[in-house]
């Protein structure tokens, strides 16, 4: 049964061409001042956003909370509508389709390529139905598959998911779960009717320590198996290093650097991500990092003055960074890329 | 706080004329038609009957005869009542209008003191026989059969022990025994006058004085309520009694009505008091379990003090908040008490215009009925803002 | 998955429901739905209010039984039908209680136990049918108007407040001299009017919190409709709450079926309110103590009925609210 959905997802996926393209997305969220005023001031939650993940690649996206980052992964799932900005999705016949602004049966076409693991376990799962009916509401929406069918199939996925026996687990509620069972469930749910590409908004981080990594080995495990490609969000370098072959660093709504995993952790270049990573604790003592001062705390995107975002707490900008827009996000070398104008290019 | 006002009033406003539409059109639908009902009706001469189907526009088309009735209304032109004809809707009602107000307001400010009160001991002295017997006796009256009850406080103690009228606003005989020197009206509206203004100049004494230190306050207060109390009484009995020796005074007139007043007051009271007490108890003892509480017993602070400043307080508030449902039900409870004591107000009027198909009748007096209802929101929403520091308008 | 090991046996009791492809899936949900019944009534039995409140309704429920069985055993039809009945050996009605009459008879000569017992049936389905209107009306407005908010939220939102703010009972009145209301309209009108008011605000509120849940958007990522989202998701978890504001509706129903019935406004042959209502008719209620069977049966029927499910709603807001619980 699996292998047969693995066949299948490896044989549809053009490798040459990118899984997802993102390019200029934007979303404001108006500040609400009433029913009958016009809002007259927006959060830039996620502001002019590019990037591209490739077919069996993973994106992590790494930041503090209230960056955009979870803004970003509801606009490739659309749970949210984008304001501008185009997503670019390959369909299963390879072609690149713009998702933007789907509405109805294109939506809903949509939505079988695309899945989502959320956050939080306890809350994710309906508590008023069983964990079959949560696992196969995505081919039971779809109309996909008899009865019969849905139910072998929830069963094989939810061994694979590590629920063994299945028929244990399929008619129980939430409430009788752990935290990592259910986020187990969620997992199958994402990948029961069989998708190119899950966003994954922070998937273990309310989970307990001891069973995160187990969780973790599943996901990547399982992505592997069935060809899937993860957006990944998370504010734990860690995670997003086990997890993820490509990173991107955002601050307030803007992707500030973004490069291959290793490349970013051992050569970080924006002053922002080099400050995340020497809050990262070292687990060797005899390494030591030096340690980077950002001032103040993360504030709310609304209608930024426009320049450098960081500027605020960037310990290293001038009279450039304040006079000019927020730097492009541009390539240094390598497909190391950062949006500052205090970095040089690579060999430059 | 003034912005608020004026938006709660557009929107009382907008409320009342989507309440007076659906109602125009509710009506429109009954069967048979309005003219129906006075070509039938005896009392209606044919020239009286042209002159009312100009009036309520029947020879033209429902939406213009609904803008009609709405223009009419507003400029005080309720129509004329069929079942007593020819006496105007409007007439009606402000005879009657100040029956029911004063019933239901006295009705509803003794009940909600009392159950405040009643629902805060019980609450405080929890899990003891006598809270126990309190609350299934607040249970039983809150559901009991109102008309069996209006029905039992007549039997006991009008019938049986013989103290109260047996209902009417008053005895037409013993009234006119009396002398013809007033109406019932001008001796009601007197009562009403001089009650509002003695409840008023307590009030305004206690809020003046609310924020002075305790001494003072009760050395303003205690002669502030008698000096109240003895302005009252001297214009009763006085002024208007058998010691000025004036001309016809009204004091036995209005004994006559007191009389007839007391057992429908205590009945509609008895009725809404059960609703707020059970509530004051709910609310009382989800309030003793807050951390504050046990914060104040720690502090050592006597029992009274925990119970009437830290708890009842905030107790309070859903219990005015549901003021917004209590009312509706007093008001469906002084209806019934009405027409068990064939108190002529409101609730009695539109039974009977709702029995003899009097639609104009009927009708302004439900609209009257949902207006008294809509300025009582008000009212307490008003009380709720004052009452709740958090809120400020 | 070896790090998992301990965490699967959690939550997992002994008995399991056998193999998947063994089982048919509606057999599987009734018996999730009698455990969940089960564990219910574990919560609410050990509530006394309720349980009193159900003992009364669980009498009610036998007596309105009874009748047709006295009907067809014991009772001869011509004298004690409950609306055409007539009792001839007896000289002058109305007459006290007696072997024969148990509660007496009326002044027509009926036998007023069997009034009592065949208007219980009617007084069950009229609470039953205004229940159920109002959980449909409530639920789905409130849901509704949760789930979309914007201009259909404040306009279903002012019509409640009208609906809550009009004192209901004058209304009915008017509604029952123009339209002549039969039990099954009354039902309809009760349930429409508290559908549309109280339990729409409060239904509304709960779901507004049930609206933010993840799960929500989960269902959405899945592909489910408005439609699919509303219903299976956001009105299952209402129902327990609207289930409770059933029991006061019934409450309602029954209370205002007796006074509009009292009155004289009804379009029905036979209640409890139309017992009281000839007894006011033939000038017995004045006389209230000496003719007491002609008054107390019904009303203490009334009231007792209304009283059990009010008493089983409270006990129903302690198992759904359980901050309400004794600590």
């Amino acid at each position: 049964m699996a292998e047969a959905i693995q066949q299948d997802v490896k044989a549809r996926v053009h490798r040459d061409k990118p899984l997802v393209e993102v390019s200029g997305l934007k979303k404001y969220f108006p500040v609400s001042s009433g029913i009958f005023s016009r809002a007259s001031s927006f959060v830039h939650a996620v502001d002019d956003l590019n990037f591209t993940i490739m077919p069996g690649q993973s994106l992590g996206l790494v930041g503090e909370s209230g960056c955009g980052k979870t803004t970003t992964g509801k606009l490739l799932v659309r749970l949210h509508e984008p304001t501008a900005g185009s997503i670019l999705m390959q369909t299963e016949d390879g072609d690149m389709e713009d998702i933007a602004h789907h509405k109805g049966t294109a939506l809903r076409q949509f939505r079988r390529r695309t899945q989502m693991i959320f956050q939080d376990p306890y809350e994710s799962l309906n508590p008023r139905r069983t964990i079959f009916d949560t696992v196969a509401e995505p081919l039971t929406v779809q109309g996909i598959g008899t009865l019969t069918e849905r139910q072998e199939r929830v069963a094989a996925l939810l061994n694979e998911c590590g629920l063994t026996p299945p028929e244990q687990f399929m008619y129980r509620f939430p409430h009788e779960l752990s935290g990592g069972q259910r986020q187990r469930v969620a997992i199958a749910r994402a990948l029961i009717i069989d998708p190119m590409f899950i966003v994954a908004d922070e998937p273990t981080s309310m989970l307990d320590v001891s069973i995160r990594i187990g969780v973790m080995q599943l996901m990547s495990n399982l992505a592997e198996r069935f060809g899937v490609s993860y957006l990944y969000i998370t504010h734990d370098l860690a995670v997003a290093r086990y997890m993820t072959d490509q990173i991107g660093v955002m601050y307030l709504g803007k992707m500030v650097e973004r490069a291959d995993t290793e490349e970013l952790l051992s050569n970080p270049l924006h002053p922002y991500t080099q400050a995340l990573l020497a809050a990262t604790p070292v687990p060797d003592p005899r390494l030591s990092r030096d340690f980077i001062n950002i001032k103040g705390g993360i504030s709310k995107p609304v209608d930024p003055p426009p320049r450098c975002r960081f500027y605020a707490r960037c310990p290293i900008a001038d009279e450039f960074c304040r006079d000019n827009p927020h730097p492009p996000l541009e390539d240094k070398g390598g497909g190391h890329y950062v949006a500052c104008y205090k970095v040089g290019v690579a060999g430059a | 706080m003034t912005r608020f006002l004026g938006r709660r009033l557009i929107q009382m406003l907008i409320t009342f004329l989507i309440f007076q539409a659906l109602l125009y059109f509710l009506l429109e639908l009954q069967p048979g038609d309005f003219a129906d009902q006075f070509y039938g009706n005896p009392n209606i001469t044919p020239a009286a009957r042209q002159v009312l189907v100009e009036d309520y526009g029947l020879d033209r088309p429902p939406v213009e005869r609904f803008f009609l009735y709405i223009f009419n209304f507003w400029r005080g032109n309720l129509g004329i009542s069929w079942s007593e004809f020819p006496r105007p809707v409007g007439e009606i009602i402000a005879e009657r209008l100040p029956r029911t107000v004063f019933l239901f307001l006295s009705a509803t400010l003794v009940s909600f003191w009392l159950g405040f009160v009643s629902g805060k001991v019980l609450a405080w002295n929890r899990d003891t026989v006598g809270e126990y017997v309190a609350t299934v006796l607040g249970v039983g009256l809150y559901t009991v059969f109102t008309p069996w009850f209006a029905l039992m406080m007549i039997l006991i103690f009008g019938a049986t022990l013989g103290i109260f009228p047996l209902g009417k606003f008053l005895n037409v005989r013993e009234w006119l025994a009396l002398g013809r020197a007033y109406t019932a009206n001008q001796v009601f509206g007197t009562i009403i006058l001089t009650a509002t203004l003695l409840v008023a100049a307590i009030i305004a004494i206690g809020i003046v004085t609310r924020k002075m230190a305790p001494v003072q306050r009760n050395k303003i207060r205690l002669p502030g309520y008698a000096a109240a109390v003895g302005l009252f009484l001297i214009y009763w009995l006085v002024i208007q009694g058998p010691i000025a020796g004036g001309q016809d005074p009204m004091l036995p007139y209005a004994r006559q009505i007191t009389w007839h007043l007391i057992l429908p007051v205590l009945t509609v009271t008895l009725i809404s008091y059960a609703g707020t007490m059970l509530l004051m108890r709910n609310s009382m003892l989800e309030t003793l379990s807050e951390d504050y509480i046990e914060t104040a017993k720690a502090k050592g602070l006597p029992e009274t003090m925990i119970r009437d400043k830290h708890a009842a307080r905030n107790a309070l508030l859903p219990v005015v908040t549901s003021l917004v449902y209590g009312i509706a039900f007093a008001i469906n409870g002084g209806i019934v008490t009405e027409t068990i004591f064939s108190w002529a107000g409101l609730g009695l009027t539109i039974l009977g215009a709702a029995q003899e198909q009097d639609i104009p009748l009927a009708m302004g007096t439900l609209l009257i009925i949902g207006g008294v209802a809509l300025v009582a929101h008000l009212v307490a929403d008003i009380l709720y803002a004052y009452l709740d520091p958090r809120i400020r308008y | 998955m070896s790090v998992e090991q301990t965490d699967q046996n959690v939550g997992v009791g002994a008995e399991t429901y056998g193999g998947v492809r063994t089982e048919q899936l509606w057999r599987v949900r009734l018996k999730l739905l009698w455990n969940s019944l089960r564990s219910s009534w574990a919560i609410f039995s050990e509530n006394p209010i309720g349980m009193i409140g159900l003992v009364i309704i669980f009498i009610f429920g036998l007596m309105a039984l009874s009748h047709p069985i006295l009907m067809a055993t014991v009772w001869d039809a011509a004298t004690y039908d409950p609306i055409v009945g007539f009792d001839y050996t007896i000289d002058s009605h109305p007459s006290a209680p007696s072997a024969a009459h148990l509660l007496g008879t009326d002044p027509i000569g009926r036998d007023v136990l069997s009034q009592l017992l065949y208007s219980t049936s009617s007084e069950f389905g009229l609470g039953i049918v205004a229940a159920l209107v109002t959980v449909t009306i409530g639920t789905s407005i409130g849901a509704v108007a949760a789930f979309y908010g914007g201009v259909i939220d404040s306009v279903l939102m002012r019509l409640a407040d009208l609906v809550i703010m009009i004192p209901s009972l004058p209304l009915l009145i008017v509604l029952g001299a123009f339209f002549e209301l039969n039990l099954l309209m009354l039902a309809f009108v009760i349930g429409i009017l508290s559908g549309f008011g109280g339990v729409t605000v409060i239904i509304k509120s709960q779901a507004l919190t049930i609206k933010v849940k993840p799960f929500i958007e989960a269902a959405r990522v899945a592909g489910g409709s408005d439609f699919h989202i509303i219903f299976t998701h956001i009105v299952p978890n209402l129902l327990p709450l609207a289930f409770l504001y059933m029991m006061f509706t019934v409450t309602t129903a029954i209370f205002s079926e007796a006074v509009l019935s009292f009155f004289g406004l009804m379009n029905i042959r036979m209640s409890w309110g139309i017992m009281i209502n000839l007894a006011q008719s033939e000038g017995y209620l004045l006389r209230g103590f000496e003719f007491w069977w002609l008054l107390f049966p019904a009303s203490i029927a009334i009231t007792l009925l209304c009283a059990a499910f009010y008493l089983v709603g409270r006990a129903l807001d302690e198992v759904v609210n359980p901050r309400l619980r004794k600590r």
